[in-house]
């Protein structure tokens, strides 16, 4: 048995010597949240945390994830408590398929711990590890952006109301 | 033609609320067809071919059937005569047919009880390939002695839109300029990958998978297995991002064959690999171009000639290109397109198929001739293009219709054609407002300096500004019909039955909205099911920017009629038999419209549960359906994108950089500006990465795709687009859509290369072929003998 720590919570777990952590953490424990898209660490899908620092799931073995503290998606909110990084995303509509999205979460996650005042270039440097196709990329900067106020308690949200001449 | 839209008579229509899978997808439990999963289920994997193009003489599937753990193995003998069409040509062929035509094609699959064991046993099994000559060039394909890719040949009819005489365009031409433009395949490089899971009960099959296009889905298994429709349930689920790479895809039929051998619910989980060099692509495509213009600007031949490659299993005549109508001022006009079959990995309709490419080739061309005249590229695109209200130069249903053109026109009763809009012309919208309103925001008469001067010089760094239009269709009627249905619950509730497709683009949303302004009840009132095609009647689905325009009127129309429903009970059982018609409903409650002093009110729900004077009991659910038909969009119906760029190009590394964007967009009424924004910047980015980064490479030897993943195919990341954008919208109101709207996702794309393009000219002086990596922009400043020389 591989001893598991995930989201706050220790799991026993059978994992083979060949078994990928991503494919662990998704079949056994099932974190969906969790998702694979290039399986080798390009894209950046998979990030989770690992003892606070981001990582691609993919590419690391399960067993690999002994004796470190690992946070998916799942771990940050929830639907009915959003965590601030995940209600910055929904108001500026971070994402379109949202396939990518819970890895660019985790990954606004670390960066926001380590830099809590980004600047737009920053923010859009520290994305620019994770793959969106959608073509989200400045509403997922202005994401982290928004998510930084809420951090730090500055936000106030901005209703979007009316349809002509809306900017972006 | 257009109507202001005054924003105020909506409640809902035009709200930027949050898509309403918005929690799930920022949480992670957003189920997409790779996450899914069904009790028993077992695993599959494909067998696919090493050789461009081979008649398989002998398949020997003895060794992976003896690996324990292995359930069953199909090969093309399991699959005699099982043909099948994808959507809009995408594909046709038989599931598995014994012949291999390109590297990478499915020749067997297998069955086991876990994805390692059906992994390994494709390499149990024996396949003895009898090699038969490949074609690998899209015009070598052309010739009368190359291999033959498919039974029916490898070139397909050419399509023409043609309008007035080319040689009396070329008379009345001061300057006739030619070009030629080669562009590479783009790759979906879909960020989701996709899997199908499928499970056989009798006769009756189930798939769940991602998909645009669950009724095309429907449709496909039911030819190819031969078996009703009513016995085949497509659930489709929400995608990773698709452009069109996930409609109805063969490894779904081949999920199918594996699970009516093993008749066990059947999982096929593909890799990235296998989606981005084994699924489908965009197609290659040549466009040959001659455009005359006299002195004063005007346009007066546009001729162009398109070669496009279908790759193994595609076989589209055309690319749906619309830029013909775009560019529909030109005098005279003849456009030709031919599909040509190649042992290459299936093309298809990717995001602004045709547009993107030949409408990139058309833009480019007119560019120079406006350089030739010396005008400035948006009085160019003023003067030439088309407006609302003028005839359309494509009359594409005239090859779908029983007889010709006029014979159709005459043919429409009055009560068919009621309020239809004039046929054959263009509706509503054109670039003409957007480029007006686009030029005064992004200071355009300021900052362009004249063809092929930069905007700025700082050392090696040349700025420039550019400006590049896009049109596509709303929707296609021949991809199939639309339909809609609604239902009223007793609790005043609503459900919403659209077929359409989830990726991202935001439909569920939009068409949630479109229902909830039409019933007069909120938004979290309405739910809406798109992907089942146990309830959701057969519609195309989110394909050709179809969902907004077309599967939007007809769920408009549907709750029209549920609400004629409802309110004709009400004026009975509430309002003392008061004409239905002077009745409405805001927020939910029925009232009277117009009428402030009558303080009459009954709660949707309440009615709903009023005993009824004709039956002694409340009234039955309402069911709504459209009444009446959609009058064929093509013959209206476009959207209209103008964008503008500014870029930086190092002349000593062949770099660019987009350093400003802004992107004007007529959809005509916007539903939901947070949604079409995204909807805006993502085509412009799609756009951009086909202009800057983007292209497939192919092994020179056997055809199998060399780039086939993420670390290198180069897409677009943040840092490589501006992150403050800024998008505006023009509002012309379409008179079918629903509230005004009309179709959206695609020609966004196609406005963001030519903007990008002109740019990059404007910066250096030289026009450059795409994609513009930096050796590109290097070898095309060498080329012209300098920065300065002009390309033309």
């Amino acid at each position: 048995m591989t001893r598991l720590n995930v989201n706050g919570q220790s799991f026993d777990v059978d994992v083979k010597a060949h078994e990928i952590l991503s494919d662990v953490l998704r079949n056994q424990l099932g974190l969906i949240g969790v998702k694979v898209s290039c399986a080798e660490g390009e894209c950046g899908s998979c990030t989770i945390l690992v003892d606070g620092v981001p990582a691609t799931a993919c590419l690391m073995l399960g067993r690999q994830g002994e004796r470190h503290e690992i946070t998916t998606i799942e771990g940050i909110g929830t639907h009915d408590e959003l965590h601030p990084i995940q209600e910055a995303f929904v108001e500026e509509q971070g994402f379109q398929c949202g396939f990518c999205t819970p890895g660019f979460i985790m990954m606004a996650k670390a960066f926001l711990d380590e830099n809590p005042n980004p600047t737009e270039e920053e923010a859009s440097m520290a994305m620019s590890g994770n793959i969106c196709r959608c073509g989200a990329h400045p509403y997922i900067v202005k994401s982290v952006l928004n998510a930084a106020e809420r951090m730090q308690g500055r936000h106030e949200s901005k209703r979007t109301t009316g349809s002509t001449g809306a900017s972006a | 033609m257009n109507v202001l839209h005054k924003p105020k008579k909506f409640k809902i229509v035009g709200q930027g609320i949050p898509v309403i899978d918005a929690r799930e997808k920022v949480t992670g439990s957003l189920e997409y067809g790779v996450d899914f999963v069904l009790p028993r289920m077992v695993h599959g994997k494909i067998k696919r071919s090493t050789v461009p193009h081979a008649r398989i003489k002998r398949i020997d599937v003895t060794r992976a059937l003896a690996l324990p753990g292995v359930l069953g193995v199909v090969t093309h003998e399991d699959a005699p005569g099982l043909n099948w069409m994808g959507v809009w040509d995408n594909y046709r062929g038989q599931i598995l047919d014994g012949i291999s035509r390109f590297v990478g094609d499915e020749v067997a699959a297998v069955a086991a009880t876990s994805v390692e064991i059906a992994d390994a046993a494709l390499d149990l099994i024996d396949v003895e390939y009898e090699p038969l000559p490949a074609v690998l060039d899209v015009e070598k394909a052309l010739l009368d002695d190359a291999p033959q890719v498919r039974e029916e040949g490898n070139v397909r009819d050419e399509y023409r839109v043609v309008w007035g005489d080319l040689d009396e365009g070329e008379t009345q031409a001061d300057y006739v300029i030619d070009q030629e433009m080669r562009y590479k395949a783009q790759n979906y490089a879909g960020i989701g990958r996709n899997a199908c899971i499928c499970t056989w009960d009798g006769d009756q099959v189930s798939m769940w998978t991602s998909s645009q296009t669950p009724s095309e889905l429907q449709t496909g298994i039911h030819q190819a297995f031969g078996i009703p429709m009513s016995n085949v349930r497509v659930v489709a689920l929400p995608s990773g991002c698709s452009f069109g790479l996930w409609w109805s895809n063969n490894f779904m039929m081949v999920t199918a064959l594996l699970a009516r051998k093993v008749r066990k619910p059947v999982k096929i989980e593909l890799t990235s690999q296998e989606c981005m060099a084994a699924v489908k692509r965009r197609h290659i495509e040549i466009t040959r171009g001659r455009m005359g213009v006299a002195k004063d600007g005007t346009l007066t031949m546009a001729d162009f000639s398109h070669l496009m490659d279908n790759g193994a299993y595609g076989f589209k005549t055309d690319v749906y290109f619309f830029c013909c109508d775009l560019w529909g001022g030109a005098r005279n006009g003849d456009y030709r397109v031919r599909g040509v079959n190649t042992n290459l990995v299936t093309s298809g309709c990717m995001r602004a198929v045709g547009d993107i490419t030949m409408g990139l080739a058309v833009e480019r061309l007119a560019d120079k001739c406006a350089h030739k005249v010396n005008m400035d590229p948006l009085e160019f695109r003023i003067k030439n293009q088309i407006k609302s209200g003028q005839q359309l130069r494509m009359q594409e249903p005239r090859q779908h219709m029983k007889g010709n053109l006029t014979d159709y026109i005459d043919g429409l009763t009055e009560e068919q054609t009621g309020n239809w809009p004039k046929m054959f012309h263009l509706s509503s919208g054109s670039t003409h407002e957007l480029l007006l309103k686009g030029a005064e925001k992004f200071r355009w008469h300021e900052r362009w300096k004249g063809w092929g001067v930069p905007t700025r010089v700082n050392g090696s760094k040349r700025r420039g500004v550019g400006v590049g239009t896009g049109a596509h269709c709303c929707g296609v009627e021949f991809g199939g019909n639309t339909s809609s249905v609604v239902r009223l619950n007793h609790d005043g509730s609503v459900n919403v039955f659209s077929a359409a497709g989830r990726q991202g683009q935001g439909s569920e949303t939009t068409l949630v909205q479109v229902a909830a302004e039409e019933m007069g009840v909120p938004v979290e009132k309405v739910s809406i099911v798109t992907g089942d095609t146990y309830v959701v009647p057969w519609a195309s689905g989110s394909s050709a920017s179809t969902t907004m325009f077309r599967t939007g009127w007809a769920t408009r129309e549907a709750c029209r009629d549920a609400k004629t429903q409802l309110l004709k009970i009400a004026a009975r059982e509430f309002f003392d038999g008061i004409d239905h018609e002077k009745l409405d409903i805001e927020d939910g409650i029925i009232r009277v419209a117009d009428d402030p002093a009558d303080n009459r009110r009954i709660a949707i729900d309440e009615l709903m549960n009023v005993l009824c004077s004709d039956s002694l009991s409340q009234t039955s659910v309402i069911t709504g359906r459209p009444n009446g038909v959609m009058p064929p969009t093509i013959a209206f119906a476009r959207q209209w994108a103008a964008q503008f760029a500014e870029v930086e190009v190092d002349v000593g590394t062949g770099e660019i950089r987009i350093t400003d964007y802004l992107a004007g967009q007529d959809s005509g009424t916007v539903m939901n500006p947070k949604v079409l924004k995204n909807q805006v910047i993502g085509g412009a980015i799609c756009g951009a990465g086909f202009v800057l980064y983007e292209g497939m490479e192919f092994d020179p030897s056997d055809g199998r795709v060399l780039n086939d993943s993420l670390l290198d195919y180069k897409l677009l990341r943040t840092g490589d687009f501006p992150s403050d954008p800024e998008v505006f919208f023009v509002e012309s109101q379409d008179p079918v859509g629903p509230f005004g709207a009309r179709g959206a996702g695609e020609s966004p794309a196609a406005a963001a290369g030519p903007a990008i393009c002109q740019a990059v000219h404007n910066a250096i002086g030289v026009w450059v072929d795409v994609p513009m990596t930096p050796e590109t922009v290097m070898r095309a400043i060498k080329e012209n003998e300098g920065p300065k020389a002009m390309a033309s």
